[in-house]
């Protein structure tokens, strides 16, 4: 086939009805998939957030937003998303601010780097369930080792402190554990960012006489933005839909005061059986999903026409 | 609580064997039935295994599916079968109320001939009554009594077990004086169970959620705000275990069992629930103590067997209820569920005598509302917030649990 031959093709092939056909072989599988575990999911759970639903589950037709409704005269609900906020933007800072130190750290050369990589990666490859539970016994009052260990150095006189039940702690215990097992995933990502620098640009600013903190300030740093755009909305994701950990440590309790709109909503449907507001519940944390999808999107679409 | 090892992997096997030999058995009228009910204990599943297994060789034409759950998947699971087109024919419940309202379930009296139900322990089958007629049947009961750490108690001087509020805070006081580091009074108020423990200790000072005789909820009640009132003095001068809001029955009976909670509510079933704690602790039990103006209560507390109404399963459903109530199979039932009271007259006459000082307390039991369709959501609400009533604002909780209740009727 001569250039021109391809050439032609290839502006043929870019016409839209033709390629979106020719396509549909390669993509139709993942597409039915999506169909099937993403959009009507979506959109069951929309129809039944409209629709009256007693306690026992039964359906009672058409409710309009009457599930809204309920779900917004709920007083505790301003303080549960002003929470969420909270703990969504508490998680994540905290997670990048102490992974970029430790992504340095294992991006050097030192004896037993490979252990430590290892190391770093067991919080992450252990289910969140598990984790959970082991700083549960860790904090349990009377029989945890971390009460245990604080009465044999002498720091803890008098009645051991609750470190899971009172709400004084909870909140900043459950926030701990969450960066605990949201740390590996950011430090590999910023890693991978940090081995995605070329060493030239490095070596010409040591030429030109910058040393180590301006070289991680102006060369490095900035050329991680991708890296750490990537590793922040992922953890956006994960910590507002984060439930294992709330449900494991506190079970939002006492009352609602450790709870998030996650947990909320759970909490709702499955212990005090309020199942249409849960439901409405559950479509607005599903937007909000999509709201950081959107950003993300955007933000990926923006570095690669920048690239 | 009992653990079965290998008993239960070849009992489930057997099921597993007898279940596809049926399936290719010649065509018949055959019925399958799902039975969908908790592991009150580990030893249920081997239990059910062994029934079902006779109960299918005796009825040829009837296939059993049989899900064990746990009771934390059971209550989840309980909320989604129904909407989600997955109702079983039987289920094992501790509610049943707004299952019968919605008009899903056979009357007791479909299922049971009048011999069997005449055999039922009436105050319990009164429990499983929707407007008057019982929809479920009771499977076993529980009552609760006063439990305390005779060593604590005695060696600090308090020479008579406490039966009234006053005598509680001064025994509390002194066990605190005499051990700081034991928690005198558990109070678990937390989610799993905050219905129950505010239930009895109101009981005990005539409060109660709702009142039957004016058909209305009385959550935020006078008699309930002086409890609520009592129990966050108990809190406030450091007599209770700490965080009495977020602390669940579990939390609680493992630091009874550790020797680290001197007093505390407990059911029937403690006794056994220690044991298996390995718990040293030499405990003795008593009436519930209450107020000035109150006497002393037991809060009866039971579960149910109920069966779905569908199309062509009344005679299965019928065939498989009425087995599991034979007197042998349901003292297996009982041995397997650990330690509750029966549910039936002719089971109660052969219990171990630790049940009896609980058996004696039921003339004076109170019940919850279960015969409302509202009370599972009401007792939901109670369980998640009652609690911060002690840490917070005592009458705000109580007032916000009442509107609840009120929304969700009286029906």
């Amino acid at each position: 086939m001569t250039a021109t031959g391809i050439a032609e093709k290839k502006v043929k092939n870019r016409r839209p009805a033709n390629s979106t056909l020719s396509a549909l072989p390669w993509i139709g599988p993942s597409l039915l998939l999506i169909l099937l575990v993403v959009v009507w999911p979506a959109i069951e759970l929309i129809r039944i957030s409209l629709t009256k639903i007693t306690s026992a589950g039964v359906l009672e037709g058409f409710f309009g937003l009457g599930n809204y409704r309920l779900l917004f005269e709920n007083p505790d609900l301003k303080t549960i998303a002003v929470r969420t906020l909270i703990w969504v933007f508490a998680v994540v800072s905290i997670t990048v601010a102490l992974s970029l130190p430790l992504a340095q750290l294992i991006n050097q050369n030192f004896p037993g780097r490979k252990f430590v990589r290892w190391a770093m990666i067991v919080p992450w490859a252990a289910s969140v369930v598990m984790t959970s539970i082991i700083w549960k016994w860790i904090l349990e009052l009377t029989s945890g080792e971390f009460n245990l260990t604080l009465q044999q150095l002498g720091l803890q006189d008098g009645q051991p402190v609750d470190w899971l039940r009172d709400p004084r702690y909870s909140f900043f215990v459950l926030v701990w554990v969450a960066v605990f097992v949201s740390i590996p995933f950011t430090t590999f990502v910023i890693l991978a960012g940090l081995q995605s620098i070329p060493n030239d640009i490095v070596e010409a600013s040591q030429v030109d006489g910058a040393g180590p903190w301006q070289i991680y300030r102006r060369i490095k740093f900035p050329l991680l933005r991708n890296a750490l755009l990537i590793a922040t909305i992922i953890n956006l994701i994960n910590v507002f839909n984060s439930f294992p950990i709330i449900w494991a440590l506190t079970r939002g309790g006492p009352g609602y005061d450790t709870d998030t709109m996650i947990t909320f909503a759970y909490k709702m449907a499955f212990v005090e059986y309020n199942m249409g507001p849960s439901t409405a519940l559950g479509v607005i944390n599903f937007a909000f999903i999509m709201l950081i999808v959107l950003i993300y999107l955007r933000v990926t679409k923006a570095t690669r026409d920048q690239a | 609580m009992k653990k079965i090892g290998l008993r239960k992997l070849s009992a489930v096997a057997a099921v597993a064997l007898s279940a596809s030999v049926l399936s290719v058995a010649p065509a018949q009228a055959n019925t399958t039935i799902k039975i969908i009910t908790p592991n009150y204990t580990d030893a249920m599943p081997a239990y059910y295994a062994d029934l079902n297994a006779r109960f299918m060789a005796a009825n040829p034409t009837i296939k059993v599916e049989h899900t064990n759950l746990s009771w934390d998947d059971i209550l989840v699971k309980g909320r989604t079968l129904v909407a989600t087109d997955s109702t079983p024919d039987i289920l094992n419940l501790n509610t049943f109320s707004d299952y019968a309202a919605a008009g899903l379930l056979y009357k007791a009296t479909d299922i049971f001939d009048a011999k069997t139900m005449a055999d039922f322990v009436p105050a319990f089958i009164d429990n499983s009554k929707y407007n008057g007629v019982a929809y479920a049947v009771p499977d076993l009961a529980s009552a609760r009594m006063f439990f305390y750490n005779k060593q604590l108690l005695y060696t600090s001087g308090v020479t008579k077990v406490p039966t009234t509020w006053a005598e509680v805070t001064a025994a509390a006081k002194k066990i605190k004086k005499k051990y700081p580091r034991v928690y005198p009074i558990g109070l678990p108020l937390g989610s799993e169970e905050a219905q129950a423990e505010f239930a009895i200790w109101t009981g005990g000072n005539n409060g109660r959620y709702f009142d039957d005789k004016a058909k209305k909820w009385v959550i935020n009640s006078k008699e309930n705000l002086e409890t609520m009132n009592y129990l966050t003095s108990l809190v406030k001068a450091g007599l209770t275990q700490p965080s009495p809001a977020s602390t669940n029955r579990t939390d609680a009976f493992k630091l009874f069992s550790q020797g680290r909670i001197a007093m505390i509510n407990a059911s029937v079933f403690f006794p056994s629930t220690l044991k298996d704690y390995k718990s040293k602790v030499d405990y003795g039990v008593a009436p519930f103590p209450h107020s000035p103006k109150g006497k002393p209560i037991t809060l009866g507390v039971q579960d149910y067997f109920m069966a779905f109404k569908k199309p062509g399963n009344e005679a299965a459903v019928k065939a498989w209820l009425n087995f599991l109530f034979q007197p042998t199979n349901y003292a297996g039932f009982l041995r397997a569920a650990g330690g509750f009271i029966p549910a039936t007259k002719s089971a109660s006459s052969a219990v171990d005598s630790s049940l009896l000082p609980f058996i004696e307390q039921l003339p004076n039991a109170i019940f919850y509302p279960g015969d409302l369709a509202a009370w599972p959501k009401v007792s939901g609400s109670i369980q998640t917030q009652i609690g911060t009533g002690v840490i917070k604002d005592p009458k705000g909780v109580l007032d916000k649990i009442q509107k609840v209740a009120v929304e969700a009727g009286v029906k």
